[in-house]
């Protein structure tokens, strides 16, 4: 190994980066060939030497190594590019691309955030679709620390640097959307509405809407392609973009409500902006809430229901957190409006992710969580639970029963991972261990969303009309 | 609070919120269904705001959620006949092109499902037809279970409704809609009595609707005409609005072809004889007159049972080209009052022979008598004589005046050829006429238009007045319905062919009768454009025989004419006969005047009886001669090279003679009048002679009939 290694440092570093990219290539090639197991092992020595002479990182105390010259760089990029495009088998592609760019823990890994950004950025700007798909699977695997970061690079890149160039990112979606589902997961937990340049960007937004009214099933693709038995770490980024959206649809009126504070002491008001937002808004709400609906047909096809907390308690009790935090900023009286929609939203959001399984909490458990926000009336119809009615006929709203006469288009989320019979307990639910109700569902797992409410639990009060 | 109370709060805080911001009005709705997902308001407003957007497909999702989910709710069944009603009228406005849209989204299942519905939910016939009609065009399957009941329980609506003709809004349905579905599913296995029956309830129903008389307001068609139409039957499909039906709705195009589409089926279905689908009505006589022949030869038993198919179809062929044949020869019966210009024709014997010489002519007539009065007596056996004479005949037709008679001739003979046909075995007769009963075709004018000509045309003339009989009492009440007072040349055409047949019967003076008749409601048209007219036909006139028959227009203008032919044929026999009438001779040579110099060998003939007889007296005679060359040869009758002719033309002018014979000098006074009479008629050469002739017609009515036996 020493001995590529020295033959490597007499290169120049462009030549010697290719080297190592040829040494990668044809040693994780020949392994992937050899080896029975699932992933061959990356061995020490290969890792070495990419990042001294990739993401050149000094290994050695006396030998500085050659940096690139950014022409350099940019003709390494293009290789990486034409690399992965033309690499056939999708299993060497991934291996290769997690090599290069999986976070290590070590110095390099800022070079490695460096280089990544730059080579997706260039992915989307010339539309190489394997790189992307590769990039999605690193945004589910990565730490959501580094992945807003990536975010952050091409949202640099694509919104702030080149704002010309936004269409094409905008045109993506319809490449790899796979990737794309994950980049909303990201700039959703990038743009948190925190400060004003956590505000997602206007052109971001609509592009988000465009996207999702266009095909509502792009906020399912992630969690309908991964496969349940898949260990994801610690930290990494939500399964869907939902809880994300969720929050910006509540968060955005008392955010933006916030800025109209900042704006009318500036003295200039931006009110028509503003209602623009707010229909953009309202519809990518009401998405959230289709989704949900989507996601209900999905699970119980799959048998999921009551099983897999696709939005997790502990996300949805910060979520609440912020929103009360924001309205104990807010003057009641000036903002009550906004407050009110905020409070809409995000009672209408926990009604239908509950009714629809995708948030696995107790209306008890609800209440306690929503104790200290103010007043709204859905919210308290929600927190109570619909008045039991002697039931009719069916019960549930059932919505998988229509027959699908007008196929759509070929749907990415269609062939789920054939392993549901045995169902092993999902990573996400392990890895966020949730409230009483699990037990209770597992054992009635055809029983509809109201079964989370027990007709014993009446509420006390009930709204203010 | 109630679940009720919520469900209120939850619609009511959606439907404030529509107009302002449509998607949270939805965000609502959803939530508000997870909540009360058993609450119908709140999948019925999720609905409305679809609906009301018009977009189809989740209208339709969220329709095919509301109509499993709560059947029984009366607005989900105002809204389904809504919708329904949409796919039943053919409107192209965007909203009914909507819930069209939104129907289709339904799954079939679900669309079937609701068409029974909505079936169940009609109580006018009409409307529960076209609905069920729906179902039966979408789902063809449901064709075997409800198609025939269909059809019959509009045939049922029309009897129970007591409609008056057959072009009504169920029989439309039935034979337009209904049955085509019936004939052409592949599953229905229907008796050969049913399929005849509906065939035969087809036919009716196409035949009367081309033959229906146009409605009333003339704007319509007026419209229409410019169009330039050749066929008839084409494009007046328009005119008629049928009750009970919109006026889109009502428009039958190609009918006859429709109707011999339909032949074809049902001819395959029964499984006819040489039937393969006959491409035009004459092919269809051709293979039912083939088959006829080729059945009569063989078994009795065999006979009966094409009897109905040579009947179903001869039938067809007959009223298909006796239609066409009678709206070229009468126009106006079909195309309303925007046709008016276009004139009748009308079919006559032909008498441009009139001028030949009367000799021959007198045999001829004889012969011609005793066989038209003998055919009336004794019908039966001396049918075929007639037949034979009128397969012979031959009609002139001027055809720069009709551009398509030879089209129109040969629908006439076709016509007549089915005719024949039907009536050539007891068997077809029989059968043909239960046809002609149930359909009551005796009450069609049209068609005994053209039963008449056709009798005519087989020369039983006195069949044919008993035939024009029966065609005015039908034209009186046509006329009482649509009080048109159009009809003036359509009488004048009966009573001259009444006129025509009368002659050819020698009932001479009824005929000049009739005539007369005429002549009074014509006008005198200019000489020389009648003479053009005339110059055009002459060529040709001569080289035909006294039997031929002639179709003219019914004008004044070619009437006219053909009237004076006919006066002269009536008196001419009289005129020449050995006995003396000078009063026939006179008229003849009144009447000779016309396409004079046609007429000089009889005015000559007419002289040389003069001579002969030595005196002649016609006191009419200077009121109505104007002939130059006549004038000159009565002037040189008188002289002594003319032979000193006794000529008492004057009025009065016998007495006077008679009187004054024995003083010398008064005659010289009479001589005088003559002189001066005759001087005044030349200078009276330039009147228009039809004007002098129709005067003629009209002063001396009287005595011209009465001068006839």
């Amino acid at each position: 190994m020493s001995d590529i290694r020295h033959a490597l440092l007499r290169r120049d570093p462009l030549s010697a980066a290719k080297e190592v990219l040829y040494h990668l290539d044809i040693s994780l090639g020949s392994a992937l060939q050899s080896s029975s197991g699932p992933t061959p092992g990356l061995e020490k020595s290969t890792v070495d030497l990419v990042e001294e002479f990739i993401f050149h990182v000094p290994k050695d105390r006396n030998i500085q190594p050659k940096r690139m010259s950014c022409v350099q760089e940019l003709q390494l990029l293009e290789i990486m590019c034409s690399y992965f495009q033309e690499q056939s088998k999708d299993s060497i592609r991934q291996i290769i691309f997690s090599a290069l760019f999986s976070l290590q823990g070590n110095k390099a890994d800022e070079s490695r955030m460096a280089m990544l950004g730059k080579l997706v950025s260039m992915a989307i700007a010339v539309c190489r679709v394997p790189i992307l798909e590769c990039a999605s699977t690193w945004l589910q695997r990565t730490h959501s620390a580094w992945c807003v970061r990536l975010a952050q690079v091409l949202m640099d890149d694509y919104c702030t640097l080149v704002p010309c160039a936004f269409s094409t990112l905008q045109n993506i979606c319809s490449a790899s959307p796979r990737f794309c589902c994950q980049l909303i997961t990201a700039v959703t937990a990038l743009y948190d509405f925190s400060s004003d340049e956590l505000t997602p960007p206007p052109a971001l937004l609509e592009m988000l809407v465009g996207w999702i009214t266009e095909d509502p099933r792009l906020l399912l693709l992630t969690f309908i392609n991964t496969p349940l038995n898949s260990s994801l770490p610690l930290g990494c980024l939500e399964i869907t973009p939902l809880l994300g959206l969720l929050r910006w649809c509540v968060k955005a009126p008392l955010a933006y409500q916030r800025g109209r504070k900042l704006a009318l002491t500036n003295g200039h008001g931006e009110s028509e902006k503003g209602t623009a937002h707010e229909e953009l808004y309202s519809k990518l709400h009401l998405s959230v809430l289709q989704v949900f609906l989507m996601l209900q047909v999905h699970m119980t096809e799959q048998n999921l229901i009551g099983r897999l907390a696709v939005l997790p308690v502990e996300s949805v009790a910060t979520l609440v957190e912020e929103v009360s935090r924001l309205c104990e900023k807010l003057t009641p009286l000036s903002a009550a409006n906004h407050i009110q929609l905020a409070l809409d939203r995000l009672a209408q959001a926990l009604q239908v992710a509950m009714a629809t399984g995708a948030l696995l909490c107790a209306r008890e458990d609800l209440r306690t969580l929503c104790s200290r926000l103010p007043h709204n009336n859905l919210l308290q119809l929600v927190m109570s639970g619909p008045v039991v009615q002697p039931p009719p006929h069916s019960g549930a709203f059932q919505p998988n029963m229509y027959p699908h006469i007008h196929s759509g288009r070929p749907s990415p989320l269609s062939p789920h991972s054939p392993h549901q019979s045995t169902l092993p307990p999902h990573p996400v639910l392990s890895a966020h261990p949730t409230h009483r109700p699990i037990t209770a569902h597992t054992t009635h797992p055809s029983l509809s969303p109201h079964a989370f409410h027990p007709a014993a639990m009446a509420f006390p009060y009930r709204p203010i009309r | 609070m109630s679940a009720q109370g919520d469900c209120e709060f939850l619609v009511k805080r959606a439907r404030e919120l529509v107009p302002q911001d449509p998607y949270a009005a939805k965000a609502w709705l959803i939530t508000a269904r997870t909540l009360y997902p058993t609450d119908f308001n709140i999948q019925y407003e999720m609905y409305s705001i679809e609906r009301n957007a018009e977009r189809t497909a989740s209208a339709g999702r969220l329709l095919y959620d509301i109509f499993v989910n709560f059947p029984e709710q009366p607005v989900v069944w105002r809204e389904i006949a809504v919708i329904t009603a949409a796919l039943r009228n053919d409107s192209q406005d965007k909203h009914a092109q909507f819930l069209k849209g939104v129907f289709e989204t339904l799954p079939g299942p679900v669309q079937c499902k609701m068409l029974l519905k909505a079936t169940e939910q009609c109580f006018n016939t009409l409307e529960k037809a076209e609905m069920l009609l729906l179902l039966l065009k979408r789902f063809p399957e449901s064709v075997v279970q409800h198609g025939v009941s269909l059809g019959e329980s509009l045939l049922e609506a029309e009897t129970v409704e007591d409609l008056d003709t057959p072009v009504n809004c169920f029989r439309k349905l039935f034979v337009c809609d209904v049955l085509p579905l019936i004939l052409n599913n592949p599953e229905m296995c229907l008796p050969v009595s049913l399929l005849y029956k509906y065939m035969h309830k087809a036919a009716e129903f196409y035949i009367c609707y081309v033959t229906k008389e146009p409605s009333a307001d003339g704007q319509i068609q007026g419209s229409q005409e410019v169009g330039g139409l050749k066929s008839p039957g084409r494009g007046r499909s328009q005119h008629v609005v049928i009750d009970g039906l919109s006026e889109k709705s009502s428009v039958v195009t190609e009918p006859w072809e429709r109707l011999l589409e339909m032949l074809c089926v049902v001819g395959s279905l029964c499984d006819w004889q040489g039937e393969k689908g006959s491409r035009s009505y004459s092919e269809l006589l051709q293979r039912v007159t083939e088959l006829c022949r080729y059945m009569s030869a063989a078994d009795g038993e065999g006979f009966s049972r094409c009897c109905g198919q040579i009947v179903t179809c001869c039938s067809l062929v007959l009223f298909h080209c006796a239609f066409h044949y009678v709206s070229a020869v009468q126009p106006s019966l079909f195309q309303g009052h925007g046709a008016l210009s276009a004139s009748p024709w009308v079919l006559l014997e032909d008498l441009s022979s009139v001028y030949t010489d009367v000799e021959v002519e007198r045999k001829h007539a004889h012969k011609k008598r005793k066989l038209a009065d003998g055919r009336e007596k004794t019908m039966s056996s001396d049918d075929e004589d007639g037949l034979a004479k009128g397969r012979g005949r031959h009609i002139v037709v001027n055809n720069t005046e009709m551009s398509s008679w030879t089209e129109t001739l040969e629908h006439f003979r076709t016509a007549r050829e089915s005719w024949d046909l039907l009536h050539s075995h007891q068997s077809l007769e029989t059968e043909f006429a239960k046809i002609c009963s149930a359909w009551k075709t005796e009450m069609w004018l049209w068609f005994r238009i053209f039963l008449t000509d056709m009798i005519i045309y087989q020369g039983q003339y006195r069949k044919s007045l008993s035939s024009l009989a029966l065609m005015s009492s039908l034209q009186n009440q046509q006329n009482q319905n649509s009080l048109s007072n159009s009809s003036n040349l359509e009488t004048h055409r009966a009573i001259i062919q009444q006129a025509s047949c009368h002659y050819a019967l020698g009932e001479y003076r009824m005929a000049c009768e009739k005539l007369l008749e005429v002549v009074a409601g014509l006008t005198p048209q200019n000489q020389d454009a009648v003479k053009s007219i005339e110059e055009q036909r002459k060529p040709r006139s001569k080289a035909r025989k006294g039997n031929d028959l002639r179709l003219v227009p019914c004008t004044s203008k070619s009437i006219l004419p053909f009237c004076l032919q006919l006066m002269l044929a009536c008196f001419k026999l009289r005129a020449f006969t050995d006995n003396r009438d000078d009063l026939a001779l006179g008229h003849v040579i009144v009447l000779l005047q016309h396409d004079w110099p046609q007429g000089e060998n009889l005015f000559l003939k007419a002289v040389d009886k003069i001579c002969q007889q030595g005196s002649f007296q016609y006191e009419n005679f200077f009121n109505y001669v104007t002939n130059i060359d006549m004038l000159e040869e009565f002037a040189y009758l008188r002289t002594t090279e003319g032979g000193r002719v006794q000529l008492e033309l004057l009025p009065n002018q016998g007495m006077l003679i008679k009187h004054h014979t024995v003083t010398r000098g008064i005659t010289k006074g009479v001589k005088e009048d003559f002189r001066l009479a005759m001087e005044r008629q030349v200078s009276r050469c330039g009147e228009n002679l039809f004007t002098v002739l129709h005067r003629f017609c009209i002063n001396e009515k009287i005595i011209l009939i009465q001068s006839l036996p």
